[in-house]
Order: structure tokens, then sequence, then C-alpha cells
């Protein structure tokens, strides 16, 4: 029943961030991040009150309360869940008490094996991504941008470096 | 934006084109001098093919050769050979991507543009050859195109440091979401819609299913054509793209979570 619980859970903050994403709400990831146990939120039901923890950056456990009206975003990390797909964990960015965007720190082990295996795109976290900085990158590819905004790239501050 | 202890061997110069910026990065183990020559000669050959192209297919030119084809007053049999020979790929490229890559309009008109950008790139990348440069990045509005490394002249070509890429996080443009080491795949190509809009019609009328696509390819007209094929036809066209061309592919979908091919990937 836990399974499903947080299974319900995770489609539910899935709702959310779709209407989070649609209405435009954007994420700055300024809180610290603290651990919010996803099974014990999940098999008592109250998901949505952690939300009201988003000021203090504390670990949301407390009941629903409507104490929100900060803008500072916050994260939290749910616990690594064993599930019969394998072990999952999320992180949650909670803003003005809504959740704005589910990400998943870990995926299941069927999921990491196929990225493993094969050549073809598979799902991967962020932190899987070949890591760079801009300091040592030579250039920096994106969609196009306008000649407006290329004044604000990355782009143009190596080009200006480089001169 | 600060001037750090970086070697100065590497020196870039910029010009607008094509509703863009486009910028060329020469890596030079000649004296500063020579090299500043070296560059400043090497851009205006760039510029020049740019400039050129530009003139031929920019629709915002009411008197250019794709405008004229666009009214109807010029036939595409009598329209010069590059518009030709770039009108063919084009249509090649719509059989290959199943549709998913088109250079027509929604309201039935021509669009090269999309392919235009990087034909300019791979003819710059033969006059640089030409004009005897071998380490070199160009770069046209977030598509990029290598030759060499970023450090010649430390290791043999072999072994040579590859140009390292970074990729814009379309959720917050000053950062980047990774890199990518343009070795024999040389070219990287992005596409998404965080820019300019929503300026690729999905196929069908849903929404893309994914905010940006990079694509890396040994040569930018396919990584270009890629990009914006798996933008405007979803995962179906990722998987077809990587199968059909062996590109390395990194997508980032609407919510901000990523599909990849081994490529991307931090190394184990």
């Amino acid at each position: 029943m836990r399974i499903r619980a947080a299974l319900a859970t995770a489609v539910a903050s899935a709702g959310v961030l779709l209407a989070g994403w649609q209405s435009g709400a954007h994420i700055a990831e300024t809180g610290t991040a603290t651990t919010t146990s996803l099974s014990s939120t999940a098999s008592s039901g109250n998901t949505g009150s952690t939300g009201n923890s988003g000021t203090t950056g504390k670990s949301g456990t407390s009941s629903g309360g409507g104490n929100t009206g900060s803008t500072t975003a916050a994260t939290y990390d749910g616990t690594q869940v064993q599930t019969r797909f394998g072990t999952v964990q999320v992180r949650v960015t909670i803003q003005d008490g809504k959740i704005t965007e589910v990400t998943p720190l870990q995926l299941t082990d069927a999921e990491r094996k196929s990225a493993q295996i094969s050549s073809r795109a598979a799902p991967i976290l962020r932190s899987e991504v070949l890591q760079a900085q801009s300091a040592n990158v030579q250039t920096v590819g994106g969609a196009t941008v306008t000649s407006d905004a290329y004044l604000t790239s990355l782009q143009a501050a190596l080009d200006a470096a480089n001169f | 934006m600060q001037r750090t202890s970086k070697p100065q061997r590497l020196r870039a110069r910029t010009f607008p084109s094509m509703g863009t910026v486009v910028s060329l990065t020469v890596a030079s183990t000649a004296p500063a001098e020579t090299a500043v020559d070296e560059v400043e000669s090497a851009v205006e050959v760039v510029e020049g093919i740019f400039t050129q192209l530009d003139l031929t297919f920019s629709l915002y030119r009411a008197g250019s050769e794709a405008s004229r084809l666009n009214r109807g007053e010029l036939a595409l049999a009598s329209a010069s050979d590059t518009m030709q020979e770039l009108y063919s790929e084009a249509s090649e490229w719509r059989l290959a991507t199943e549709g998913a890559f088109t250079a027509e309009r929604p309201d039935g008109g021509l669009d090269l543009s999309g392919i235009v950008k990087a034909h300019a790139m791979r003819e710059a990348a033969l006059s640089l050859r030409a004009i005897g440069l071998q380490n070199w990045c160009v770069n046209a509005g977030g598509d990029v195109l290598v030759s060499g490394s970023p450090d010649p002249g430390h290791r043999t070509p072999d072994t040579s440091e590859p140009w390292l890429a970074g990729i814009v996080d379309p959720l917050n443009r000053q950062a980047l979401l990774g890199a990518f080491p343009l070795g024999s795949m040389s070219a990287l190509a992005t596409s998404g819609s965080a820019e300019r809009g929503e300026h690729i019609w999905a196929v069908g009328s849903s929404r893309p299913e994914f905010a940006q696509v990079s694509v890396a390819a040994s040569d930018i007209v396919t990584a270009d054509v890629l990009a914006t094929a798996i933008v405007a036809g979803g995962t179906s066209a990722l998987d077809r793209a990587v199968e059909g061309w062996g590109v390395e592919v990194l997508a980032v979908r609407r919510d901000g979570t990523l599909l990849s091919t081994p490529g991307f990937r931090e190394a184990a």
C-alpha cells in the first residue's frame, strides 16, 4: 500500500508541477535542501502541507496550515524509496506553498540499466550530464539567440574574453 | 565577465548575420601580431560567406531571391544553383525525417532559413581550411562547428584536447546544463523554443515535447536538421535520428527532465 501511496503522491505532484509550469511560475533554487520523508508523508496522506515549511527550509512534517506568503523557494529531497521498479528518490521545489518542480534524483534501477547498456537516448539525471563551468568551455551551444539576446549571453562573455 | 588567467592563444571575432551573432574563435600558436592578422582575415572570409547567403535567402529583404521566389516572380527552375541545391537538400531531409523537418511554412511559403545558417557554416569550414587554418570554432547563434583543438601544438593531433562546448540550460540561460567535447563529431546544433518563441511547429497541433534539443554529428547540416526535427517530432523523431544517423542527442523535456545518449553523459 505504501508503494501505491507513494506513486499516487508522485502523480499528484506531477499534476501540481504541470499547473505551476503552465502558469509560468518559475523557480529560483535558493532554499537549503532538507530532507523530508516521502514515505511518511505518503502514508499520512498530507503531502500538500509540507509547503508551509518553505520559509524556513525546515523539514516539512507539520500539519496543514496557510503560513505561506514567502517568495523564497526551498527544495526538499525525498527519501530513497524501494519500489518494485527499483529505488526511487525525488526532489521537490516549493514556492509560495506550492510544489513548483519535481525532479527525479534517483531513477529506478531498470531505467538506469537501460541507460547504461543502450546507445539510444534514455532518461538521465542532470547530475549525470558531462558537467562544465563557463570558465572551462571554449564555446556555448544553445537554441538560436537573437542579436539582442547575444549581448547578455555566455557566448558574448567568452568572445569578449578572447577578443 | 572576468578576464582570468586564460592564455591568449584563443582569439575571437564576431559579426551580426542572419538575425543573430556569429563568432569565430581561432586557436593559434603564432606570435601575437601574426595571430591577430590571422583571425581578422579569417573572420572577413567567414563574414563574406554569411553575408552573401543572407542576401540570397533572407525573407526579410523584399528583393532577395528567396522573397522573389515566394512571391512567384521567379521559378525554382530559373533560380540560382545555390537556391536549387539547398531546396533539393531540404526536400531530401523532409523525406528522411518523415516530415519532421520541413522548409515549408504553415502558410505554404518556402523558408530555407532553417538550413541556410548550417549551410553557411559548412561553407565557412571549407574556406577556413582552404586558407590553411586548422584549429578554429565557428558559433552561429548557438550552433557550433569546430576543427582541430583549442590548444594546438601541445600534443600530437591525435591526442590534442577537443573543443569543449557548453550547452545552455533552457531553464536558466546564464547557466550551463552540460558540455560536449567536439571530437570526431565536430558539429553541435541546438533547437528549442526558449529564445525565439515557439518558432518550430510541432507535428500535429500538440505542444512540443522538448524545450531544447542538442544534436552532435559529424556535419553541421545533419546536426541542425535533426535538432529541428526532434523538437518538432518528439521522442519518436529522436529515436529515428539516433538509429538512422548515429548522432548524439541531449533533449530537455518541458518539465526540465532529460533524455540523453551516452555521448553527453559524464564518463563513468
